[in-house]
């Protein structure tokens, strides 16, 4: 009896879970000492479900419709950042229960979403702590997090003060952005980020909260020396409203217009270029959380 | 309950509108909004405005409240506390419920006071009410 009650558990399991590993720029063997790692906390925490490694044959995309066609519930990517934003890109409208297993130690997500190793990130599936959260969505891509143009913070992150200095003393660059189809807006600045979660949000944050509904436009005039020593640490956290003189704006749906072939970026990856159309979708990821994200 | 002038002035501004920033059509939020720069079209939100020295503004604009340091060429419509500092400019009609001028202030238009913002007559005060500094 008690076979046939493990048996019945490990089959809902298996339709329940589909972990997505994916190696994406590892070193083989940190990759598979994680992998034997987390195959080892599935089954101890008692969420194991079928697992399938993303190769050379098989994108992300494949095991997601792959996953579809299973019947599976919830969708866990193990990886870096960027696998779990291949994975929302492949959703493509399907409905999942998302999940993130950090296979990096400095993945921007993991500390959004309160998952800071592969131990955490097996304990928070096992917990599914769900929230409802905005996504954002640029073109037929979708992400979480945010978005930059002009500004990289994750290069100012690993930089000194003379890097800073010359990263952040390029010159103004003229942006027009149209904002919720109601006004222009027109700047000379060095750059900004869209932000639907940030790094650095709280809970008791206004700018980069995930479950109002908004995006968040924050733009960075230029800068005189004195405020890039003073603010590049907030600047490298994407805090740009700290910043004298930032602009702030808070909106649904936002058109970058020029100049055109301006690159928007996410972790330093571009995305798309100007001329470009930025949405957000209120409430519509299921996503298993940890008590320490940011939102 | 509703929010006094100064809960509004110590509350976060959702939008800010820096310096070299310039906005052209209609400017809505659901929060405070402080503009550094220019604006021309509207500038609408149920809180609080705050118009910095040196900003200009070419739009009507309706708020809760508003403190006004820099110039407006538009109408105000203001549901409660009206500010202007000693750095405002303003060429246009006023309707608010509480007016306060700082010495300095310029002012050119009709003025109507002890209405809402919504051009109503409020029950409580059908007399101008201004505050001393």
């Amino acid at each position: 009896m008690l076979f046939i009650w493990n048996l019945e558990f490990d089959i809902w399991n298996l339709k329940l879970y589909y972990y997505i590993l994916d190696q994406n720029g590892l070193p083989i063997e940190k990759f598979e000492k994680l992998q034997t790692e987390l195959q080892g906390l599935l089954a101890e925490f008692k969420i194991a479900g079928e697992t399938a490694r993303v190769t050379p044959l098989r994108s992300v995309q494949d095991l997601v419709d792959t996953a579809s066609q299973r019947g599976a519930k919830t969708l866990v990517a193990c990886g870096t950042d960027d696998t779990f934003n291949m994975m929302l890109a492949a959703l493509k409208g399907r409905d999942f229960t998302l999940a993130y297993i950090p296979f990096e130690e400095d993945s921007v997500l993991a500390k959004i979403l309160g998952v800071d190793s592969v131990y955490s990130g097996v304990k928070t599936v096992a917990g599914r702590r769900i929230e409802k959260i905005d996504l954002a969505k640029i073109y037929d891509n979708y992400f979480i997090s945010y978005l930059e143009f002009g500004v990289m913070s994750h290069r100012l992150k690993n930089t000194g003060l003379w890097q800073s200095l010359k990263l952040l003393s390029s010159e103004a660059r003229s942006f027009t952005i149209r904002v919720d189809d109601s006004y222009n807006v027109t700047i000379n600045g060095l750059g900004g980020l869209v932000a639907n979660i940030r790094a650095a949000s709280s809970k008791d944050e206004k700018i980069g909260n995930p479950t109002d509904g908004n995006l968040d436009l924050l733009i960075l005039e230029k800068l005189n020396k004195l405020q890039i020593m003073t603010y590049r640490g907030d600047i490298a956290q994407g805090s740009l409203e700290k910043v004298p003189n930032a602009t702030v704006i808070k909106c649904k749906k936002i058109q970058f217009l020029e100049p055109r072939g301006f690159n928007l970026t996410m972790l330093g990856r571009v995305v798309a270029k100007f001329p470009a159309t930025v949405e957000i979708i209120p409430q519509r990821l299921r996503m298993i959380v940890g008590k320490n994200r940011t939102f | 309950m509703e929010r006094t002038l100064d809960d509004s002035l110590n509350a976060p501004s959702e939008t800010v509108v820096g310096p070299s920033v310039k906005i052209q059509g209609d400017l809505n939020s659901e929060g405070n909004i402080k503009i550094e720069g220019q604006v021309s079209g509207k500038v609408k939100t149920s809180q609080s405005v705050f118009v910095i020295p040196g900003a200009k503004i070419a739009a009507d604009v309706l708020a809760g409240n508003a403190v006004i340091g820099g110039e407006i060429q538009g109408n105000l419509k203001i549901a409660g506390h009206l500010v202007l500092q000693s750095t405002a400019k303003i060429l246009g009609d006023i309707a608010c419920s509480v007016l306060r001028v700082e010495d300095g202030a310029q002012f050119s238009g009709k003025c109507v006071m002890g209405v809402s913002g919504n051009g109503k007559k409020n029950g409580s005060s059908q007399d101008p009410e201004i505050e001393p500094e």
